[in-house]
């Protein structure tokens, strides 16, 4: 019961944290000193035009009353209809929404894998060679820009080396699989198309490294200063004392202990991939949520960009909550309260 | 197989998988040290354009009116006249064999007789009741080129007529040109449909632009086979065209917004035509095995608006000082590295009523001897700028740094103020600019298009935004009018030539468009429409 409550209290939250995003979001949105009429229209557009373009999208109502339609509209799942695409914005959120998805769960791989791994061997070798080296390298993938970064990798592993495709999910000749889940390599596996798996792992590759690069350094920072900090507590040494292999005392007792705040960098870390997604999709041709995110605003598309906010607004804080739920499980501590 | 190992085995033949080099159906072996990313095969019958088409929103002719759009509406549907090449002055026969224009008193009649055996891609007949289904369409749809239609060409639906299954006549006021109509007629939104097949489409009342959306009905070279969104647009060669067949069986369009993966996709094989390359990438390419460049003519001016209605603005001599003292060669050498024609008037290069006089080039001593009679000796003013790239690949905040170094010369003191295009828009129509720097390309091939706009402070466009209502408007509506095209190019001389010197604005050049080619893509002729016939390329 104490863990429903939990998840209750948290889903609260969540819904309140999604009015207030929506106000503010649309608040700003609105506040711009731009037509968006003018925006979807253009310059040639008539001053009769502008004014049905107004009315279709309610532009021409009170502030107050277009924000209660456009709530009303949420509250029947209407996202309203996208003035760049003329389409339903669910629909286009359906559409593009797996393909960032794919490729930040690609990206979370890429960071766990190596991140959590640099940051164990960081600490076991403090002061040492490859402790630099991890701490170097985290230190650059914090602080390098991924617009900068995508281009370089672009630049070396599809334009010198020729190792990977240069952009968008899949092959120019290659068929999409079958669309059943959105992501083309568990698409491509559910259909068993080899091709079009192989395909979209290529494309896959340059992509979330760029984009998992920043996570990794996040993760190994943490997880070394947490295994830092656990390699000196007593029950270490009373493992060591019990003749344990060094392996077993750093993976099995170290390790785990360490975890639980990286856990929780890796929640935080899936949520920013989600929402942070857009240079990285823009550089590499991704028609994900961040390329589409990057159009509307440029385009003064607010129900899209609205769209855009409510869905990274619910992704974000239900990243979190999983966290917290693993987290309720994993350390027995917080289940007291 | 315990579970530690089974996810050992899955992760290791995913790795295999991703590593394997692509297959592509149908593929012969790549080049060496081509990318695994596909180019032949499929490939070598299919041209590779990589174009940032974040601007298209629909392929019916009716509602298509962005740059993208209109490219991939043009190669599928015919019109009833066209322009061939960049030629746009003759107007030659398409799907209409010939055409009369007669003066039938209250209102001029245009009589079109269509070609006979024409089809469509469905197989289906071309008469002249698909003509009128589609412009009654366009009329009834009221989309973004239907001001084509219902205000330039002030033509009403039942003003439409078919009077037998190959002659359709269209009745239009005497106050709409005939001649502009014509042109308009050339483009996108005078494109042709399939009205059974269409009707057949139609859903809720929607005309059929649910299905036109992202499908195709009509007699061009080539037809839609599929659209996925913020991805690709795969064009196939349309069995049923009547004219010269295409020579490649398919164009995929890929939507590439980042101009550095257009070039080195261009480089690699990988793409046929880079559609959005800087001058600087396209320096850049000279000399590369494999690759080629090409420039195209654009109909866009790059001007700046002076509000007529803002003082010391009002004054003609504070105008033409302004206009004086800007280097435009400087602009031109320089700034766009040659990619841009020196053009001052408001008739484009290219347009018939084109006035070459380019009379401006930084003479500082007029301007100011031009200030000195106007009164004026310290002026202060503000420049509005958008944000992002200027037509021909320079920022618009240089050209702006460039104009406020000119001005500095002459004692004109210009505070620059840069914001997003559609921001500068909202202020620019209010008539709340006093100088505005942006651009204009006409909306139909015609002279009409910029004249109109450029003098007509009824218009509500562009005269209007810089608060200048002149008389000169009643010669632009009456030479908008005249059939006789010698007399008609006169008319605009004497127009354009007024409008140079009194006018409230300073046009600072006419862009060209740049294109990376691989050496192997011939029979690339870009269009100043903003198009090209993919028909005629070959690979």
């Amino acid at each position: 019961m104490r863990f429903v409550g939990f998840v209750a209290r948290r889903l609260v939250g969540i819904a309140a944290v999604m009015i207030g995003v929506s106000v503010i979001t649309f608040a700003i949105s609105h506040l711009v000193p731009a037509d968006p009429a003018i925006a979807a229209l253009g310059d040639h557009a008539s001053a009769e035009q502008i004014a049905a373009f107004r009315s279709e999208y309610h532009l021409d109502r009170p502030l107050p009353e277009q924000y209660l339609t456009y709530v009303g509209g949420i509250l029947r799942g209407d996202l309203g209809r996208s003035i760049r695409t003329r389409r339903e914005v669910v629909a286009d959120l359906a559409e593009a929404f797996p393909a960032t998805l794919e490729l930040s769960l690609a990206a979370l791989l890429v960071a766990i894998v190596v991140g959590i791994p640099s940051g164990v061997w960081s600490a076991v070798s403090r002061g040492r060679l490859p402790d630099y080296l991890v701490r170097v390298l985290s230190l650059v993938g914090g602080s390098l820009p991924v617009f900068w970064l995508g281009l370089i990798v672009i630049g070396l592993g599809y334009y010198q080396l020729g190792w990977f495709p240069g952009g968008g999910r899949i092959d120019l000749f290659v068929p999409p699989p079958p669309a059943r889940t959105g992501l083309y390599v568990l698409d491509s596996l559910l259909a068993g198309d080899i091709v079009a798996l192989a395909s979209a792992l290529r494309h896959l590759v340059l992509p979330a490294l760029t984009l998992g690069y920043f996570s990794t350094a996040v993760i190994a920072r943490m997880t070394r200063s947490s295994m830092l900090e656990v390699l000196g507590q007593d029950y270490m040494r009373t493992a060591r004392a019990k003749g344990l292999q060094e392996r077993i005392v750093v993976l099995r007792h170290g390790l785990r202990n360490a975890l639980i705040p990286t856990v929780t960098i890796i929640g935080l870390t899936f949520g920013s991939l989600l929402s942070g997604a857009v240079l990285t999709e823009t550089i590499f041709s991704w028609p994900g949520l961040g390329r589409y995110a990057t159009a509307s605003a440029v385009s003064l598309d607010f129900p899209a960009v609205l769209g855009v906010t409510l869905l990274a607004a619910v992704v974000y804080p239900v990243a979190n909550l999983a966290v917290d739920v693993a987290y309720f499980w994993l350390d027995p501590r917080t289940q007291r309260g | 197989m315990s579970l530690r190992y089974s996810s050992i085995l899955a992760l290791a033949l995913l790795v295999a998988a991703a590593c394997a080099p692509a297959t592509t159906p149908g593929a012969s072996a790549a080049p060496p040290g081509a990318s695994a990313a596909p180019s032949a095969g499929g490939a070598a019958n299919t041209l590779v354009y990589y174009a940032d088409v974040s601007d298209l929103i629909s392929l019916d002719p009716a509602i298509a009116y962005e740059f993208s759009g209109v490219l991939l509406v043009h190669n599928a549907y015919e019109t009833l006249v066209k322009f061939e090449g960049a030629d746009l002055s003759n107007i030659k026969p398409a799907l209409a064999q010939s055409w009369d224009i007669k003066d039938a008193g209250a209102n001029w009649e245009l009589t079109f007789k269509l070609k006979s055996g024409g089809k469509f891609a469905s197989g289906n007949a071309i008469t002249a009741d698909d003509v009128v289904y589609s412009f009654q369409r366009v009329i009834k749809l009221n989309k973004s080129p239907a001001f084509l239609f219902t205000d330039i060409a002030q033509l009403k639906a039942e003003g439409v007529k078919a009077t037998d299954p190959t002659t359709v006549v269209i009745s239009m006021p005497k106050t709409a040109s005939p001649q502009g109509f014509l042109s308009i007629l050339t483009f996108t939104v005078g494109g042709v449909v399939d009205s059974k097949e269409v009707k057949a489409k139609e859903s809720g009342g929607d005309s059929g632009s649910g299905y036109l959306l992202d499908h195709s009905s009509g007699s061009g070279p080539y037809l839609i086979d599929h659209w996925t969104k913020n991805s690709e647009v795969q064009l196939k060669a349309n069995p049923n065209y009547g004219g010269t067949k295409p020579a490649l069986a398919g164009v995929l369009v890929k939507h590439i917004p980042e101009s550095t993966n257009q070039q080195f996709a261009l480089e690699k094989g990988d793409a046929d035509v880079a559609r959005n390359l800087s001058p600087q990438q396209v320096a850049a390419l000279q000399g590369k095995s494999g690759v080629a460049t090409t420039s195209g003519n654009s109909l866009l001016l790059v001007y700046v608006g002076m509000n007529a209605m803002v003082k010391p603005l009002d004054n003609v001599n504070v105008r033409e000082a302004l206009r004086t003292a800007i280097d435009y060669d400087g602009i031109v050498k320089d700034l766009l590295k040659g990619n841009a024609k020196r053009v001052q008037g408001i008739v484009p290069a290219g347009l018939a009523g084109f006035n070459d006089a380019a009379p401006f080039q930084a003479d500082v001593a007029k301007a100011q001897a031009l200030l000195k009679q106007a009164g004026q000796d310290k002026i202060t003013l503000e420049l509005l700028v958008p944000t992002g790239p200027a037509p021909g690949g320079v920022a618009w905040s240089d050209l702006a740094a460039k104009l406020q170094s000119d001005w500095a010369k002459i004692g004109v003191t210009v505070n620059i103020k840069q914001t997003t295009q559609a921001e500068l828009l909202t202020s620019y129509r209010a008539q709340k600019g006093q100088l505005v720097m942006i651009l204009w390309g006409p909306d139909f091939p015609d002279p009409d298009a910029n004249v109109g706009p450029f003098t007509d402070y009824k218009a509500k466009s562009i005269a209007f935004r810089n608060g200048w209502d002149d008389k000169i408007a009643d010669k632009g509506r009456e030479a908008a009018l005249i059939t006789d095209t010698t007399k008609r190019s006169a008319a605009y001389k004497e127009i354009t030539e007024y409008v140079l010197h009194n006018g409230p604005y300073a046009v600072l050049y006419q862009p060209t468009e740049l294109f990376g080619l691989r050496s192997n893509v011939k029979g690339f002729a870009w269009n100043p429409m903003g198009w090209l016939d993919f028909a005629s390329i070959t690979k």
